[in-house]
């Protein structure tokens, strides 16, 4: 099984600025507090490159480590045992970022089925939308409110991308996000 | 009345709310001490109440969650002013506090 959702194509080439951080399943665990420190890291970095190219350096830095933020919490929060990927790259002002990690077959349809809430309606209406639900529902998870904010108030393009895991088990979720810093 | 950790402070001076530090707890569980916090000056029924963020340099999109059901439940107090003071140096708060005023348009919002 191979199935993508949104925009997944990245247009970054391989001969760009990029860095990966993995998390490898193991004794490390998962924490939180991973997802801060590791977009602090890496908004750091990129920002400070993309200074170079004339861009302004604390808006790149803290577009970066919300968005890096975001899906890491995401991926913390959601991922079965296994590694966990960041990937990000910067080629002129675009910044593009995937996070990889194993996500249980139980959890895709709804996952698929929040997708195809969120590609098809505007962000911005579907966001209030589901902050006056999640007011009025104290059980509400407020699933899709971060990525609502990604899409609305930073502009970013999404993307998912499921696929099997090679050793069988669980499945691999890509989520892609390309931003335009300026 | 207060919440004061090594990441983020927040602490009520009559019925300013004022925040500071990092924000980034782990979701709607997590930040109900702080909502309770803002709740006991809304109980106290004052004329207006003013969230001062501009010293709060980042919050997740839980906390900022946090904020948008804070304004729903100002709202039903139609009565009460609201100010939203926020900071341009803090890149976060141009870009998801004009959310707020979407949600509840008596929200006066300061960004400077």
């Amino acid at each position: 099984m191979s199935m993508s959702f949104g925009e997944t194509a990245q247009t970054n080439g391989t001969d760009c600025f990029a860095i990966s951080v993995v998390f490898k399943e193991g004794k490390l665990g998962r924490s939180w507090k991973q997802a801060g420190t590791t977009s602090e890291f890496l908004g750091e970095i990129v920002a400070t490159q993309s200074a170079r190219s004339g861009l302004v350096y604390s808006e790149a830095r803290h577009a970066i480590i919300y968005l890096v933020n975001e899906l890491l919490e995401n991926a913390i929060k959601f991922c079965s045992p296994g590694d966990v990927e960041v990937r990000c790259s910067l080629a002129n002002s675009t910044f593009e970022l995937a996070v990889i990690n194993m996500i249980s077959p139980e959890r895709i349809p709804g996952l698929q089925m929040l997708i195809e809430e969120l590609t098809t309606r505007d962000p911005g209406d579907l966001l209030l939308e589901r902050i006056e639900a999640n007011a009025a529902d104290e059980t509400s998870s407020a699933s899709g409110l971060g990525i609502l904010t990604l899409m609305n108030d930073y502009g970013a393009r999404m993307g998912w991308h499921f696929s099997d895991a090679p050793t069988g088990g669980a499945s691999v979720l890509r989520t892609q996000a390309s931003l335009s810093l300026t | 009345m207060e919440i004061k950790t090594g990441e983020y402070n927040i602490w009520i001076e009559g019925a300013i709310i004022h925040y500071e530090g990092t924000l980034r707890l782990s979701g709607t569980d997590a930040y109900q001490e702080i909502l309770s916090l803002m709740q006991t000056v809304l109980e106290q029924q004052p004329p207006m109440i003013t969230l001062d963020l501009t010293q709060l340099e980042f919050l997740n999109s839980s906390g900022i969650n946090l904020l948008a059901k804070f304004t729903i439940e100002l709202r039903k107090h139609p009565e009460m002013a609201v100010k939203v003071l926020g900071s341009t140096r803090i890149p976060w708060q141009s870009k998801s506090l004009p959310n707020l005023q979407k949600l509840h348009k008596g929200v006066e919002l300061v960004i400077n």
